[in-house]
C-alpha cells in the first residue's frame, strides 16, 4: 500500500519547507555579506564581519574589534549597508507583491504594473523631480513622498473605477488598471517632453535604482514592507484557494471580495513603499514569483516565503552587478549604472533557460 | 437534522429576472434533482443557495438562520458545492485540492492536521482518486478531475450538497458511480443533495423528489412521480415524451422523441395493420413525414395501441386479449376505405386477429394501394395452420407491393404519393374531357386501359 507513504510525504513537507527556508536566509545573509566586500575600496571580509559584530548587542563584547579602521566601518555602515538593505527590502517587496498580485487576478502576467502602482509611483516622481526637486520632508526627499502618494491614490483610483456595487471583478480590475497605467504613463511622457534639462533625472528614476540610498529612506519603508508581508502571511491559503476561482473559494468558506480587497492593498502598499526609494525596477515582481513557483510549486504558504528571500538576493546580486559595472565602464557619467537595466539583462534570459527545461511541469 | 428553507425567493441578474418566487423546503435524508430547460433558472437557484447570488426578495433560512446573514466559513461548514466548471489557476496537485476542502475547519496560518488528512483519505478513497495523490491536477482526465472536485466538496464534511451538472464529465460507469456514493451519503448520513440533472433517467433513479423549473418559475414540485410525467415534460421542455417504469430498475423512465417536424401536411392518409409493437416506430415517422395516420384492429393495452394513444392517431379497438369481433372489423373496413394507403407490418398472426389479414385482403381488392413488410418472413409469425399463409399469399396475387423492411416502404410511398398526385391529375383532366360534348373515343378507351 503507498497510502501511508503518500501521507508521510505530506506530513513531512512541513519540515522541508522550515530547511528551504532556512537555507534561504542563510544564502541571503552570505549575499550580504559578499555584497559589502564589493565596491571601489577593497575592505577585508575580516573586517567586515568585525564591523557588523560590532553592532550587534552581546556579540561586542566577546571579541577586540579595535583593528577595523574607523573609515572602512564608516563606508559599509553607511554607504555600502544601507544600500544592500534596500536592495533586501526593495527585492522582497517587489517579489512578495509579484505573489499576491500573480495569485488575486490568477494571470501569470500580472506586477506591480498591473494596476498602475508603478505609473502612480511614476508620475508623482516625474512630478516632483519637475516642480520641487531638493524640497525635503523630514529628512525625506520630496521624490520618494511624491512617488508613494502617486501609488496610493493609483491603487485607489483603479480600485473604484472597477467596483461594481460591493463586488470587485477580478477582469474589471485588470482591464481599469491597464487603462490607469496607460494614461498615466501618458501623463510621464508629457512631464518628460517639458522637463528638459530635468528630463535625465526622470529618465534615470524611470530606469530604476536606488544608488544613493540613505538610513533614513530605510526606516521611512521598512514598516509598510515588514508589516505588510508579514500582514499577506495570514491570507496565504485564501490565496490558494482563490486559484481555485473565486466562486469555489467562497463556498470553501473565503470571504472572497474581503481577502482580495486586503491583499490588493497590502501588495500595494509593499510596492509603493519600494518603488518610492527605487523607481521603476523591472522583472522582480513578475519573473521571481514565476521562478520560484518552477522550482517549489504553486502553494503559496511556500511560494511567499520563498519568493519574498529570493527577490531580494536577486536583487542585492544584480545590485552588485550594478556597482561592479559602474566601476569599470564609469564613469560615463556621474551616476551608477540603474539596477533595473541588470535585472532583466541577467534575469529573463535565466528565466527563460528555467522555462525551457522545465516546460513540461509548467500548465496553467 | 439540517433543514434548509427557501421562502419565495426572486433574483436578477440586472433588470432581468431569472427566478420568481421560488420556494421549497427540504431536510437532511432528501435527494432532489432540479430539472428545466436551459436558462430555466436552475444554476441560478443553485447559486443564490450557495450564497453567490443574492435574492432581490425572499429568505433562504439554513437550520433557520438567514445564510445570508451567516460567515463564509460557517456556511462552508454545512454547505458545499460541486460547479458546472471547474478552472484551476495554479498546477496542484490532487491532494493538495481536496484538503482545501477542509478549509472551512483550519484556522489562519494552521496547517493540516492528522484529522483533516483522514478525512481527505476517506473521500479520496470513496470517490476512487487515492492512487491520484500526488498527480499534478492539470494532467488529469476530465473525469478524474471532477472526481477530484467532488472529493474536495465531500472534504468538508457538509450537511447540504448542491451539485450543477456534476456528471458533465463523467463516462457511464463513473455517473453510476458517483451517483452511487452521492446517494449512500444522503441515506446514511443525511445529506440533503441539491443536483441540477440533464438527463431525465439518472434524475429518475436517484431523486426522491424534484423541482421542475419552467422561465425562472416553479412548474411543479413534489414526487418525483408527479413532477417527471410527459405533460410537464411537454409543457416544460416542449417535447414528447413517453415516460414508463422501467420493467429491471422499477424507477421511471422517460424517452424523449425527437420534436415533430413540421413536413408539410401530405394530405395522404395510411391505414396501418399492425400490432405488438410491430407498428410503433413507423407511426411516428409517418407522422413526422406529413402523413395522417390511422391504425386498426388494435387490441386495448397493446404496444402499438399506447403508442397510438400516445401521438392520438385514430384506431380501431378491440377489448385487451379479445378476438376481432365483427362490429370492430367492419369498424375497421370504414377506417380503411377512408385510407388512401394500407400497410400491413410483419405482425405476428393468430386466430385473434386473423380478420386483420381479410381486412388487409378487402383493401386490395377496393383498389387501395397496399403495401406489406416482410421483415419476418410469415412461416414464422403464422399461428393459424397456413391461414395466414394462404391469405398473404393472396394478397401478394391481387398487386399488394411487398416490401422488406421500413426503409423500403418510405422511399416506395414517396413515389407512391407522387404517383397519386399524378394519376389524380390525369384523373381530372380525364374527366374533364369526358364532359358529354367532347367524348373522344380513344381517350376513353385510353382510361380504361389506364384502370387495369
Amino acid at each position: 500500500m503507498n497510502m501511508d507513504k503518500v501521507e508521510n510525504t505530506f506530513f513531512q513537507r512541513a519540515s522541508r519547507w522550515k530547511i528551504i527556508i532556512l537555507l534561504l536566509i542563510l544564502a541571503l545573509i552570505i549575499t550580504v555579506i559578499i555584497s559589502l566586500n564589493m565596491g571601489f575600496a577593497p575592505i577585508p571580509f575580516s573586517d567586515i564581519l568585525g564591523i557588523i559584530g560590532k553592532q550587534i548587542p552581546f556579540f561586542d563584547r566577546l571579541f577586540d574589534f579595535s583593528l577595523v579602521s574607523p573609515v572602512n566601518e564608516a563606508i559599509v555602515l553607511e554607504v555600502r549597508l544601507p544600500r544592500i538593505i534596500a536592495g533586501v527590502l526593495i527585492g522582497a517587496a517587489l517579489a512578495a507583491s509579484g505573489v499576491l498580485y500573480q495569485g488575486v487576478f490568477k494571470n501569470p502576467m500580472a506586477d506591480s504594473y498591473v494596476l498602475g502602482v508603478s505609473a502612480g509611483a511614476a508620475v508623482g516622481a516625474s512630478a516632483s523631480i519637475l516642480f520641487g526637486a531638493g524640497v525635503m520632508f523630514f529628512e525625506l526627499r520630496l521624490i520618494q513622498i511624491a512617488a508613494f502618494v502617486g501609488a496610493v491614490s493609483a491603487l485607489f483610483l483603479v480600485y473604484n473605477l472597477a467596483r461594481v456595487g460591493s463586488r470587485v471583478p477580478v477582469t474589471t480590475l485588470l482591464l481599469c488598471g491597464i487603462a490607469v497605467n496607460f494614461f498615466l504613463f501618458a501623463v510621464v511622457s508629457v512631464l518628460e517632453i517639458i522637463a528638459a534639462n530635468r528630463l535625465h533625472d526622470i529618465v534615470f528614476w524611470l530606469m530604476g535604482g536606488y544608488s544613493n540610498v540613505y538610513w533614513q529612506h530605510i526606516w521611512a519603508i521598512l514598516p509598510f514592507i515588514v508589516i505588510g508581508i508579514a500582514t499577506a502571511f495570514f491570507y496565504v491559503r485564501d490565496l490558494n484557494i482563490l486559484a481555485m476561482g473565486e466562486e469555489t473559494a467562497h463556498h470553501l468558506g473565503v470571504n472572497v471580495e474581503r481577502s482580495k480587497l486586503i491583499l490588493l492593498v497590502l501588495a500595494s502598499l509593499i510596492t509603493a513603499a519600494a518603488v518610492s526609494v527605487c523607481g521603476l525596477i523591472g522583472f522582480v515582481g513578475l519573473m521571481i514569483p514565476h521562478l520560484t513557483r518552477l522550482v517549489i510549486g504553486p502553494d503559496h504558504r511556500i511560494l511567499l516565503p520563498t519568493s519574498t528571500i529570493v527577490g531580494a538576493i536577486f536583487l542585492v546580486l544584480c545590485d552588485d552587478l550594478a556597482r561592479v559595472l559602474s566601476t569599470f565602464f564609469g564613469p560615463m557619467s556621474t551616476r551608477d549604472w540603474p539596477v533595473g537595466i541588470i535585472t532583466m539583462l541577467c534575469g529573463a534570459p535565466f528565466f527563460i533557460f528555467l522555462l525551457k527545461k522545465k516546460k513540461r511541469s509548467y500548465g496553467t | 437534522m439540517v433543514l434548509l428553507t427557501v421562502d419565495g425567493i426572486e433574483c436578477r441578474y440586472g433588470s432581468v429576472k431569472v427566478l420568481e418566487d421560488v420556494s421549497l423546503s427540504v431536510k437532511g435524508g432528501d435527494f432532489v434533482g432540479i430539472l428545466g430547460p436551459n436558462g430555466s433558472g436552475k444554476t441560478t437557484l443553485l447559486k443564490s443557495i450557495s450564497r453567490i447570488l443574492k435574492p432581490h426578495k425572499g429568505t433562504i433560512l439554513l437550520n433557520k438562520a438567514d445564510i445570508y446573514s451567516l460567515k463564509s466559513i460557517d456556511v462552508a461548514k454545512q454547505l458545499a458545492v460541486v460547479p458546472q466548471d471547474t478552472s484551476i489557476g495554479f498546477n496542484f496537485a490532487v491532494l493538495d485540492i481536496v484538503l482545501m476542502g477542509r478549509n472551512p475547519h483550519m484556522k489562519r496560518l494552521q496547517m493540516e492536521s492528522e484529522r483533516d488528512m483522514a478525512v481527505a483519505r476517506k473521500v479520496m478513497n470513496l470517490t476512487n482518486i487515492w492512487h491520484l495523490a500526488e498527480r499534478p491536477i492539470n494532467e488529469l482526465s476530465g473525469g478524474e478531475k471532477q472526481r477530484v472536485i467532488i472529493a474536495r466538496a465531500l472534504a468538508q464534511e457538509p450537511k447540504i450538497l448542491l451539485l450543477d451538472e456534476p456528471l458533465t464529465h463523467l463516462d457511464i460507469v463513473n455517473q453510476l458511480e458517483i451517483m452511487d456514493l452521492v446517494k449512500d451519503l444522503c441515506i446514511e448520513e443525511k445529506l440533503i443533495i441539491l443536483a441540477v440533472f440533464h438527463d431525465f433517467n439518472l434524475a429518475a433513479r436517484y431523486c426522491g423528489s424534484a423541482i421542475m423549473l419552467k422561465k425562472g418559475k416553479i412548474f411543479s414540485v413534489g414526487n418525483l412521480a408527479d413532477v417527471l410525467n410527459s405533460e410537464n415534460i411537454k409543457s416544460v421542455f416542449n417535447v414528447d415524451a413517453i415516460v414508463t417504469k422501467h420493467l429491471v430498475t422499477n424507477s421511471i423512465f422517460v424517452i424523449p422523441l425527437s420534436p415533430q417536424k413540421l413536413s408539410p401536411s401530405k394530405k395522404c392518409s395510411i391505414h396501418l395493420i399492425c400490432g405488438a409493437g410491430t407498428g410503433t416506430a413507423l407511426m411516428k415517422i409517418l407522422l413526422d413525414e406529413g402523413y395522417s395516420v390511422t391504425a386498426g384492429v388494435l387490441n386495448v393495452l397493446d404496444t402499438d395501441f399506447e403508442t397510438a394513444q400516445f401521438l392520438k392517431i385514430p384506431v380501431t379497438t378491440e377489448a385487451p386479449f379479445s378476438p376481432i369481433t365483427k362490429k370492430t372489423h367492419k369498424a375497421n373496413l370504414t377506417m380503411i376505405s377512408e385510407a388512401s394507403t394500407v400497410v400491413l407490418t410483419s405482425v405476428p398472426f393468430g386466430d385473434g386477429n386473423l380478420q386483420n389479414l381479410e381486412a388487409a385482403l378487402i383493401a386490395v381488392k377496393k383498389g387501395i394501394p397496399t403495401f406489406v413488410i416482410e421483415e419476418v418472413p410469415i412461416e414464422r409469425r403464422d399461428f393459424t395452420g397456413g391461414k395466414a399463409r394462404a391469405l398473404l399469399a393472396e394478397l401478394k396475387n391481387k398487386g399488394a407491393e411487398f416490401v422488406k423492411d421500413q426503409n423500403e416502404l418510405l422511399s416506395l410511398l414517396n413515389v407512391s404519393v407522387e404517383k397519386l398526385k399524378i394519376a389524380k391529375e390525369e384523373r381530372d383532366r380525364l374527366l374533364d374531357h369526358l364532359k358529354p360534348e367532347k367524348i373522344p373515343k380513344e381517350i376513353k378507351t385510353k382510361g380504361k386501359d389506364k384502370k387495369k
